[in-house]
């Protein structure tokens, strides 16, 4: 795929130099990646490479103790994880039972926090703003409900859902917050071939809906197909980027995942 | 008595009770630790214990049976105590969340304070004397032969208490369980029978220290208080260290002696909250108390 | 046979908190049972009902606000016996001290008990699970300290002769008038409660409670809302202990005690965590207990003393707590909810 212009083709996320250990044991080594807007962008390597830990230091969870990441050429290493996500990057967890006892029509409606305002006091009245900010999102929720296709679930708690079904409302979750991009942690793994299918067509309509798809996945097969470029992380550090023709062809990527 | 003598008498006193209330915390930390139970109904087990040793062993005007006969029926009694606690409760609440099992342990503490309200009633029952009563004069210091011989005792008692974690292989699995549930497993202790020797070492050590708090003040159902100071002791210690405890309890101990005295006339009672306002400036300034670690949160 | 069960038709439809003209005719039968109540009762000249009635309602304005702490946020607090003490004396404290008329001393009593809860739970939203339960813990014990040592709050007598509220120039005086008072006010605090949970703040809370570090990456600022459940928490704690106070015209430290404290959470558990109607059952269940044993140790059948009826109270309550989070972890909501489904699919379900 080519890019059909120069807006789609600038860095939306960049980061350079990352280095995070937890007691002297490095999780991420110097690494720097850029991701361009409108992209989906994947992100491999064998179990422990740090790909989680990479999402993590996006989002504000983690604190790298060097590096810089921007977004949008904002710097948000110092930002804390909820002021992440109001700038418009959301992710999904590789755990998708995140909230057990809420249904998935209280997760996506919870998902539409940062776009609606109203206050403790409009809460506790219900009227005038809470209300119609209620069915503003209401509206949006049920979009994004026929989008992921979950309208069975709307009102069963997760604790009572199948794995592939907390998988497909955690993306839906992160759907809902409307984001300008996405980073989903192995959304595929432990999922049979239909469920997966249906994750793949997911993740590529958002891209038509022109998201930056981050995408953390082990299934090679998936990510060649439907990725951009590949990052290749291993033992913290980038071994190598590039198309997935170029991936596919590097001897260092199968000596990675071989050697494991 | 000059000031320095006056000092050093509350710093003393202070360590002796902070012994005893290091051993009756090591209790909690045990459950704690091994069991992830946080236990509030461990005051109502220092005090069920206590009254448990008193009813074999009796009051001066009415001694039942002989101490080493009575002290060992006790021990059976609490032992069984604690495994019962374990299989009609805890058991059940494994895998169910941190908040759940704690407000169990507040129905718990209801259950007990209620029955041993009815069954001995609100009064102060004294316990045979088992170890020697009396002044013991050091100079110009006075300390009770009780306090000093409770302190040896629960230094004695701490030291086994450590020693069996350190060097017995069942001590080993327990400690093993905390970090790592497989772990123990391959160690050749079931995580079921772990559970069942954290309940039971836990009443048998709520209840020695029961003994030697109703041996100095006489036991009553405001035992069933201590778990305030308790609470202070393995805050200010780390919620998951016998060492601590011990620490935790000298602090403790001391600083109450120090606050009554020399705040006391001032703010009447202050001894009482001052383990609390303790426990919150150790919660504001280091969570995990001295010794503590605090176990890394995952994403 | 038809299976029952209505198809919603809108989204306004989905969240009203009425959806039927069958359950609005159920609600007005209910609420005009319990205004007609205290008349039945009262023609049977038994005005211990009453009274039984009133701190019923008082004590459920009071869990409602729990609840919200502990039950849909998670955030177990010991404090809230606490906080309804501090909404009694302030109420108390401004009426006679200050000779503040009765509405405006309530209203600024409860917000400034809600400031005072925002700052207790500062220390404890830095901290997880049962951390917080020890922060309150130690704020009840603090606030018993201080009011036990200070003059303006009358030391271990407590103080007197609180006024009472008049409404429209109607003093609300005597156990029927406060009846129809509480129950207004309930029901008020009931539909607040329940508005909450429909809410964007209520789903904050609940995804805060289910899993507070997930719920960052939604864009919720964890620490604020925990500080925003305590805040409203205790609004309501204040609320009825201001009410409680003016009722019996008296504020006693005895009044407000850690049992109570934990009487409250074991209601919620009873009841279901999170949910007002739960919440409600729960305090209802609890009391009932109370009062029936009360009722049994003054009869003639089994007269018991009054001490004994107080800790066979406490033993059963203490069971009561156990049983249900042991066998019924979700509460009695839960076996209602049940019901419920089985009762629309029938005859089809079992
Ligand atoms: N909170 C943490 N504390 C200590 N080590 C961690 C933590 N999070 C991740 N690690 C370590 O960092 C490395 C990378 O982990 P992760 O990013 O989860 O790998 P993956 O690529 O499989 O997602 C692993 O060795 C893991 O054990
Ligand atoms: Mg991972």
């Amino acid at each position: 795929m080519i890019d059909s212009n120069e807006v789609t083709g600038a860095n939306i996320l960049k980061g350079e130099d990352i280095h995070l250990s937890f007691d002297g044991v490095k999780a991420l080594d110097g690494l720097d990646f850029s991701v361009k807007a409108g992209r989906i962008v994947s992100v491999i390597g064998p179990n422990g490479a740090g790909k989680t830990c990479l999402i993590n230091c996006i989002t504000g969870y983690y604190r790298p103790q060097q590096g810089r990441i921007t977004f949008n050429r904002q710097d948000i290493l110092h930002q804390r994880p909820h002021q992440i996500a109001r700038l418009g990057i959301s992710r999904t967890f590789q755990d998708p039972t995140t909230y057990p006892s809420m249904t998935a029509l209280d997760i996506l409606m919870a998902g539409r926090y940062i776009h609606t305002r109203a206050t403790i006091l409009d809460a506790m009245l219900f009227f005038g703003r809470s209300r119609r900010e209620e069915l503003e999102s209401r509206q949006i929720v049920e979009e994004i409900i026929q989008f992921t296709q979950i309208e069975e679930l709307r009102k069963v708690p997760v604790a009572a859902m199948s794995f592939g079904q907390r998988k497909q409302v955690e993306i839906a979750r992160a759907l809902v917050m409307q984001p300008t991009l996405i980073i989903l942690d192995e959304p595929m793994s432990g999922l049979d071939e239909v469920m997966k299918e249906i994750i793949t067509d997911l993740i590529l309509n958002m891209f038509d809906r022109g998201m930056t798809i981050v995408l953390i996945e082990h299934d090679a097969q998936v990510v060649m197909e439907i990725s951009h470029s590949i990052i290749v992380l291993d033992n913290g550090r980038r071994l190598t980027e590039g198309t997935p023709r170029e991936i596919s062809l590097d001897k260092r990527v199968a000596e990675a995942y071989l050697g494991l | 008595m000059d000031a320095a003598t006056i000092l050093l008498q509350l710093v003393l006193s202070g360590i002796l009770v902070g012994g005893v209330y290091g051993l009756i915390g090591m209790g909690f930390v045990v459950t704690y630790r091994s069991a992830n139970v946080f236990n509030l109904a461990y005051g109502q087990f220092v005090m069920f214990g206590a009254f448990i040793a008193w009813s074999f062993i009796g009051s001066p005007q009415e001694p039942r049976l002989p101490l080493p006969i009575a002290l060992f029926l006790t021990l059976i009694a609490v032992i069984l105590f604690g495994l019962a606690v374990e299989y009609l409760l805890f058991r059940r609440m494994i895998g169910r969340p941190m908040h759940a099992t704690f407000i169990l342990t507040l129905g718990i503490m209801a259950l007990l304070h209620g029955a041993a309200m009815l069954i001995w009633g609100p009064g102060v029952h004294v316990l045979v004397e088992t170890v020697p009563r009396g002044a013991i004069h050091l100079g110009s210091i006075v300390l009770s032969q009780e306090y000093v011989w409770s302190f040896f005792l629960a230094v004695i008692i701490a030291l086994a208490l450590a020693l069996m974690f350190q060097r017995t292989r069942l001590g080993l699995a327990m400690r093993a369980a905390y970090d790592n549930q497989v772990a123990a497993r391959c160690l050749g202790v079931s995580a079921r029978m772990n559970a069942q020797i954290t309940w039971a070492i836990a009443a048998v050590i709520a209840t020695l220290g029961g003994i030697l708090m109703g041996t100095v003040h006489g036991i009553s159902t405001t035992l069933g208080e201590l778990v305030m100071i308790v609470l202070a002791v393995v805050l200010i210690g780390g919620l998951d260290s016998l060492i601590g405890c011990v620490l935790g309890g000298l602090i403790l101990a001391i600083g109450m002696n120090l606050s009554s005295y020399y705040l006391g006339p001032h703010l009447p009672g202050v001894e009482g909250i001052f383990s609390m306002a303790l426990i919150l400036i150790v919660l504001l300034v280091r969570p995990s108390g001295l010794m503590g670690t605090r176990p890394i949160e995952r994403v | 046979m038809r299976a029952r069960g209505r198809r919603k038709t809108s989204y306004a439809a989905d969240i009203a908190v009425i959806h039927s003209g069958r359950q609005w005719l159920t609600l007005a039968v209910f609420i005009g049972l319990l205004v007609v109540l205290p008349l039945v009762l009262n023609a049977t000249h038994n005005l211990n009902w009453v009274t039984f009635l009133n701190f019923t309602l008082i004590i459920i304005i009071a869990v409602l606000g729990l609840n919200v702490t502990t039950g849909m946020t998670g955030q177990v607090s010991l404090g809230h016996s606490a906080f309804i003490m501090l909404g009694g004396y302030g109420l108390a404290m401004l009426t006679l001290k200050a000779d503040w008329p009765f509405w405006a001393a309530l209203a600024v009593s409860t917000l400034v008990t809600g400031l005072i809860a925002l700052i207790v739970a500062i220390p404890a939203i830095r901290l997880k699970g049962f951390y917080v339960a020890v922060v309150t813990l130690a704020f009840f014990y603090i606030a018993q300290y201080v009011i036990r040592n200070l003059d303006i709050t009358g030391g271990t007598f407590g103080l007197i002769g609180i006024p009472s509220p008049s409404i429209a120039g109607m003093s609300i005086k005597g156990d029927v008038r406060w009846y129809y008072l509480l129950l207004a006010l309930t029901i008020l605090c009931v539909l607040v409660s329940v508005n909450i949970t429909r809410s964007r703040l209520g789903r904050s809370f609940l995804a805060v409670r289910d899993n507070d570090v997930a719920t960052a990456a939604l864009g919720v600022n964890v620490p604020l809302t925990k500080l925003r459940a305590f805040f409203v928490g205790s609004l309501f704690a204040a609320l009825a202990g201001g009410l409680w106070a003016s009722y019996v015209s008296v504020v006693r430290l005895d009044q407000f005690t850690i049992w109570d404290s934990i009487w409250y959470l074991g209601m919620i558990v009873i009841g279901g965590a999170g949910s007002t109607a739960g919440a409600i059952m729960g305090v209802i269940f609890l009391r009932l207990i109370s009062q029936i044993l009360h009722v049994i140790g003054t009869s003639d059948l089994i007269p018991l003393s009054s001490t004994v009826t107080i800790y066979s109270t406490q033993i059963i309550y203490g069971l009561v707590i156990i049983l249900f989070i042991t066998l019924k972890p979700m509460g009695m909501i839960s076996i209602w909810q049940k019901f419920k489904i089985n009762y629309k699919r029938w005859p089809f379900g079992v």
